[in-house]
């Protein structure tokens, strides 16, 4: 095994081009005054004490965390059930095919079916159409609260079901019939083995759902209307109409700590449960 | 100004070329012979090109033609900045402006382009490139609101102007253009002031018109979703580019466009040719060929922004023709409260950081 090791080499130097240099580069940017000369170095912290001096940014901020969290929320509890139930439908074609559906969708681009629920809630939607038709008042759905968390877990609640579902189905099943024989009920085995062996599919669940969540710029920006900024939308507006670089990097480069202190906190939750796995 | 396809691009990050065709290969020897390569770069907006103009050249001219497409100004600034080559680009008025204050521009050979003759006068003295010694206009237009006929008097919107974005009646009913140029000239120019100004007080006044509008109104911002939104007869008022509106009446009759008395935003997009240009025999005579009768009408008729081709414009404005009756076509020209954006870079992180700040006041 040991001849195949040059094997990595290739990907360790894709990962460097595609992850180190930008990741370095937006550090430089943001730590460095404005201009389009990257090659004239400045330091400066002036970035950073823009995002924190203005009350609105953080506030973008706060925004931004507690719509990615309810959005992350939703997605395991609709998730989670969805899983559970495909992973225990007999029969692989049958499960091949309930997570084929899962699917299906993200093959279309996103953007795409972002602009297809557009189409749906808009006021003269096909929503509120089918309601005038029935005879009830139509709903203000577009550019609401619900129509953002809404587009977000309907694109990102795939990537949490299928984490759940493969954990699920790695499961060695001879736990639960030992527990069974030893006089465990249902509820006990699903709280007491099936659950905390899932636990890892729900955490890059979690990874999966919350990271893209927080970021994501355009999903506010078609269902909530533009009036709905998220930090991905200030980012995207530095780099793209307001030309600033640099201060996009800083937000960038200060998201990029968020997340990896939220990952840090994950993985420490992620822990104590492989610990507790031990004594089953 | 068509964002859509190319925004699927940029949200997925992919912001590589798109839709190259096929050229003929009869003929490429003499291209290569007469313009030294038989391969033209060009580089324009996105939906923004007649369906056979460029295999029309391709045919005629025995050359094959590299079509890529940007969403915004900035980004076809960044490429270039990045260092990829074009022949030719149809940037907007200040993008010129600073593309020639860079030095990123050639002056053109007039001698090469005769079809400049064809030009409407309206075009023809605007103050990024007064007499085209760099740029060739594409298209242009004003900026307006669309509004539903229906709902809203015209005679309301001559009193009110740009304020009628600002009245109750309506609350929950308008579009706002999503840039900080577009509303920060709407606001500058309901105020009286001029949409270049850089005046702090000004600014700050902008700033809380804007602001206030926000809080009011409850107002969607939006940028190209505005046209199928507004073609549906979803809201009242909308912030829309002319040649968008031309295409919503075309759409929807109960639409009218509005081009307030304070004065807008009259803006060109204009055909220019880098100073790095590998191929400028050939740029010029892709230039002189949109300039036709024939280039110009199908470009005009398939996009629906306003011909920089007076011939076309008169042609489709006309009573019978495509556009005929449709008042976003013909834009307003020579009004004294009209103006060109110019290219300032300081003014525009400043109106877009405040910008965003009003975007973010909500909720």
């Amino acid at each position: 095994m040991k001849n195949f090791k040059f094997l990595v080499y290739p990907y360790l130097i894709w990962a460097f081009i595609i992850i180190v240099i930008p990741m370095i580069m937006i550090a430089v940017y943001a730590f460095t005054v404005k201009g389009n000369d990257v090659m004239t170095f400045k330091f400066t912290l002036d970035n950073f004490k823009e995002f924190f001096a203005d009350a609105i940014f953080l506030k973008v901020l706060e925004r931004s965390l507690i719509v990615a969290l309810i959005t992350t929320v939703i997605c395991i509890a609709l998730g989670y059930p969805a899983a559970y139930i495909i992973a225990n439908i007999a029969g692989e074609k049958n499960k091949f095919t309930m997570v084929l559906l899962i699917t299906i969708p993200t093959w279309i681009n996103m953007l795409v079916r972002t602009y297809a629920w557009l189409g749906i809630l808009q006021d003269n939607g096909l929503v509120n159409t089918i309601l005038k038709a029935l005879g009830f008042p139509a709903l203000k759905l577009i550019h609401t609260d619900f129509a953002v968390i809404f587009g977000m877990v309907y694109n990102f609640i795939p990537f949490m079901i299928l984490q759940i579902y493969t954990s699920l189905t790695k499961m060695d099943k001879s736990y639960l019939e030992v527990a069974e024989d030893l006089g465990a009920n249902k509820v006990q085995c699903f709280l007491r083995i099936t659950l905390p062996l899932s636990l890892p599919g729900v955490i890059s669940g979690i990874t999966l759902v919350f990271l893209p969540a927080v970021s994501s710029f355009f999903i506010p920006k078609l269902l909530g209307g533009g009036q709905y900024v998220l930090i991905g939308n200030v980012i995207e507006n530095q780099f793209l109409t307001a030309g600033n670089w640099n201060f996009g990097s800083a937000i960038s480069l200060i998201m990029a700590v968020v997340m990896i202190f939220l990952m840090w906190l994950t993985k420490k939750a992620d822990k104590d449960p492989a610990a507790e796995k031990g004594g089953v | 100004m068509k964002k859509f396809f190319a925004l699927m691009l940029c949200a997925t990050f992919t912001l590589s070329a798109v839709g190259c065709s096929g050229g003929s290969d009869t003929g490429s020897e003499e291209a290569v012979e007469k313009y030294g390569s038989d391969t033209l770069k060009v580089f324009n907006w996105g939906e923004y090109i007649g369906e056979d103009v460029i295999s029309n050249f391709e045919d005629e001219y025995g050359v094959t033609v590299i079509y890529e497409m940007f969403d915004s100004n900035e980004m076809m600034y960044t490429k270039l900045q990045a260092g990829d080559k074009y022949d030719v680009l149809v940037p907007s008025d200040y993008m010129i402006e600073r593309l020639k204050g860079e030095g990123m521009l050639q002056e053109l050979d007039k001698s090469l382009i005769p079809n400049l003759e064809n030009l409407t006068n309206d075009v023809i003295g605007l103050d990024f490139d007064p007499d085209q010694t760099y740029s060739v206009p594409y298209f242009y237009g004003t900026v307006g609101i669309v509004y539903n006929k229906n709902n809203v008097p015209l005679e309301l919107l001559e009193e009110q102007g740009w304020n009628i974005l600002k009245n109750t009646d309506y609350k929950g009913s308008v579009y706002i253009y999503d840039s900080e140029r577009d509303s920060f000239m709407v606001a500058l120019k309901a105020l009286g002031y001029s949409m270049n100004t850089e005046d702090e007080t000004e600014i700050q006044e902008a700033y809380d018109w804007l602001l206030d509008l926000n809080n009011t109104m409850e107002p969607a911002y939006v940028t190209d979703e505005v046209i199928d939104a507004m073609a549906g007869g979803v809201k009242d008022l909308a912030v829309v580019y002319s040649g968008d509106a031309a295409y919503i009446l075309s759409e929807n009759e109960d639409m009218g466009y509005f081009t307030p008395n304070e004065g807008t935003n009259l803006w060109c997009d204009a055909m220019v040719i880098p100073a790095n240009s590998e191929n400028p025999l050939l740029a010029h005579e892709f230039i002189n060929n949109v300039l036709t009768y024939d280039a110009s009408y199908d470009n005009s008729y398939t996009v629906g922004y306003t011909s920089s081709n007076d011939e076309v414009k008169t042609d489709l404005s006309a009573e019978d023709g495509e556009f005929g009756g449709n008042e976003a076509y013909v834009p307003r020209s020579g009004y004294e409260y009209d103006e060109v954006f110019h290219d300032n870079q300081t003014l525009r992180e400043k109106l877009s950081s405040l910008w965003i700040k009003v975007k973010s006041t909500n909720s």
